[in-house]
């Protein structure tokens, strides 16, 4: 299992106004490739585990495969592959523990530019009924273009 | 909920900030917007307020414009109206959805509770359109490629300068000259005429220079055997630059350019970085025959590790044949020829994904 990376949006800090302390939830992920890397119409597989929901009644669960740009510019967002749970009777296939499968894109592909960086990852997103959402995301590569250097 | 704040940090290289809160002042502005529009609106369409000293606790409303004034004033709080009413609109529909979301939503492939792969426009998501590009057959290579010379961009702008500064000089100069007819003499005019006048000479000369050396060079043409291009394979590329004067140097090069998009302040700039230039050929003391023009074939190898072309709203990654030649009696100029390099073709579209080890 790949190491979690947890992300708290910024509306949901992590001190709590009435005092209590809230557990984080944790995303493990298994990937289908070790290393994390693929080619352009591959298929990705990917298991996660999610640990640390039992406080809160969820509202919402979303899991994607997106690109975006890093760099010098804005942000730039692709979302390739996006699922949306709103309804307790579809959690169950979803949530804590989860998989799936999807064929990538023939572009583009993962790039480590001087002022241009495209990034892919496996995000997954989740809303609780207090209104907090958490999300968590890690990173594959797709293709093999290797780190570009100024001339 | 945390407050807002009003300098928000920077993770990694990603950047924070409340979503529900920047939701929420982009809502408020948009609708004090509307608010705006439909109280002006409605002052306009109700009247005006007069008031009578005489009886002072009577104010009497009723419109103070003819009717197309009135129309026409109708314009600012109906522009304020569409602005701010479908600005509010848009918030509504994205409020409370992730950017995963927002993003999704915006293609028709994508449904609540359904799973989806989100299908392109083209095979090829984010690398540029090509049709531009190949819809020029050349003369002995398959396909003639389109100019994005930086110098036309010039003359435009010269000449959209030239044509604007000298008017607004001659309306000073009809009414200094006004002035003199009619007997009296603004110096300040005059002094204000004087520079201006010689800053609107100034442009039409560069004008002209410009248009001369468009002109004066010869057209310079860029044919390949083939499109798109693919990372390992090699082109022909049949370079041809008409003229009748003497070139001191001829280059070519194949550059792939990043770009990137940001705003600082107000403003939106955009900063550009050759990150990858192979030279193609190069040619010194080039006199093109009379009547015709220079041309020399050479090949073209994209890197097969290479990234393929790529644009997004704010970033890209371009590939381009760039000459750069040095007439013996004018000016060097620059000229483009954008290329779309596609991805490698990978073989790895099997049908049934197989899950590994993972780690």
């Amino acid at each position: 299992m790949g190491e979690a990376e947890i992300g708290s949006t910024p509306d949901n800090p992590r001190g709590r106004p009435w005092n209590r302390p809230v557990t984080l939830p944790r995303v493990e992920w298994r990937f289908g490739h070790p290393g994390r890397r693929y080619q352009p119409t591959e298929w990705l597989t990917v298991d996660y585990a999610i640990t640390g929901l039992e406080e809160e009644r969820l509202r919402a669960f979303e899991r994607s495969i997106v690109w975006y740009t890093e760099g010098k510019g804005e942000e730039d967002m692709g979302v390739h592959f996006f699922e949306r749970f709103v309804t307790p009777g579809t959690f169950a296939g979803a949530v804590p523990e989860g998989s799936f499968a999807v064929q990538l894109p023939a572009s583009p592909s993962s790039y480590e530019g001087v002022i241009v960086k495209i990034r892919w990852c496996v995000r997954v997103r989740v809303f609780f009924e207090s209104g907090r959402d958490h999300v968590a995301e890690q990173v594959f590569t797709v293709g093999d273009v290797p780190p570009t250097m100024p001339p | 909920m945390r407050l807002p704040r009003f300098f928000p940090k920077k993770r990694g290289n990603r950047r924070t900030g409340s979503q529900v809160w920047g939701s929420f002042a982009e809502g408020v502005f948009y609708g004090v917007l509307l608010a705006a529009g439909i109280v002006f609106g409605l002052l306009l369409v109700t009247g005006t307020a007069k008031y009578a000293p005489a009886d002072p606790d009577t104010v009497v409303l009723q419109r103070g414009y003819e009717w197309w004034m009135w129309l026409l004033t109708l314009l600012i709080p109906v522009a304020l109206v569409a602005f701010g009413g479908s600005g509010l609109a848009r918030v509504v529909q994205v409020w409370g959805k992730s950017l995963e979301h927002r993003a999704a939503a915006s293609r028709p492939a994508i449904l609540d509770g359904l799973a989806s792969v989100v299908s392109d426009q083209a095979s090829h998501p984010s690398v540029p359109l090509c049709e531009n590009l190949e819809n020029s057959p050349g003369t002995v290579l398959r396909y003639r490629l389109p100019l994005e010379s930086p110098e036309n961009w010039s003359l435009v702008g010269y000449g959209v300068f030239a044509l604007l500064w000298n008017a607004f000089v001659v309306v000073l100069a009809v009414s200094a000259g006004a002035d003199l007819m009619g007997g009296t003499t603004d110096w300040l005019l005059i002094a204000l005429l004087v520079p201006f006048a010689a800053v609107g000479i100034g442009g039409v000369a560069m004008l002209v220079r410009s248009v001369i050396l468009a002109t004066s060079v010869g057209p310079t043409q860029i044919e390949i055997s083939d499109h798109p291009l693919l990372p390992g394979a090699t082109y022909d590329v049949l370079l041809g630059q008409g003229g009748a004067s003497l070139f001191r140097s001829i280059d070519m090069v194949l550059e792939m350019e990043e770009s990137a998009t940001f705003r600082q302040g107000t403003d939106t700039r955009t900063q550009r970085l050759v990150v990858y230039r192979q030279p193609l050929g190069n040619w010194r003391r080039v006199q093109p025959v009379p009547g015709g023009n220079f041309g020399a074939r050479v090949s073209v190898t994209i890197p097969g590790d290479s990234m393929h072309s790529f644009a997004s709203d704010n970033n890209a990654v371009l590939w381009r044949i760039v000459v750069k030649a040095t007439p013996d009696r004018w000016p060097g100029f620059t000229r483009v020829f954008p290329v779309v390099v596609f991805p490698s073709p990978v073989g790895g579209t099997g049908g049934a994904p197989v899950t590994e080890e993972g780690e």
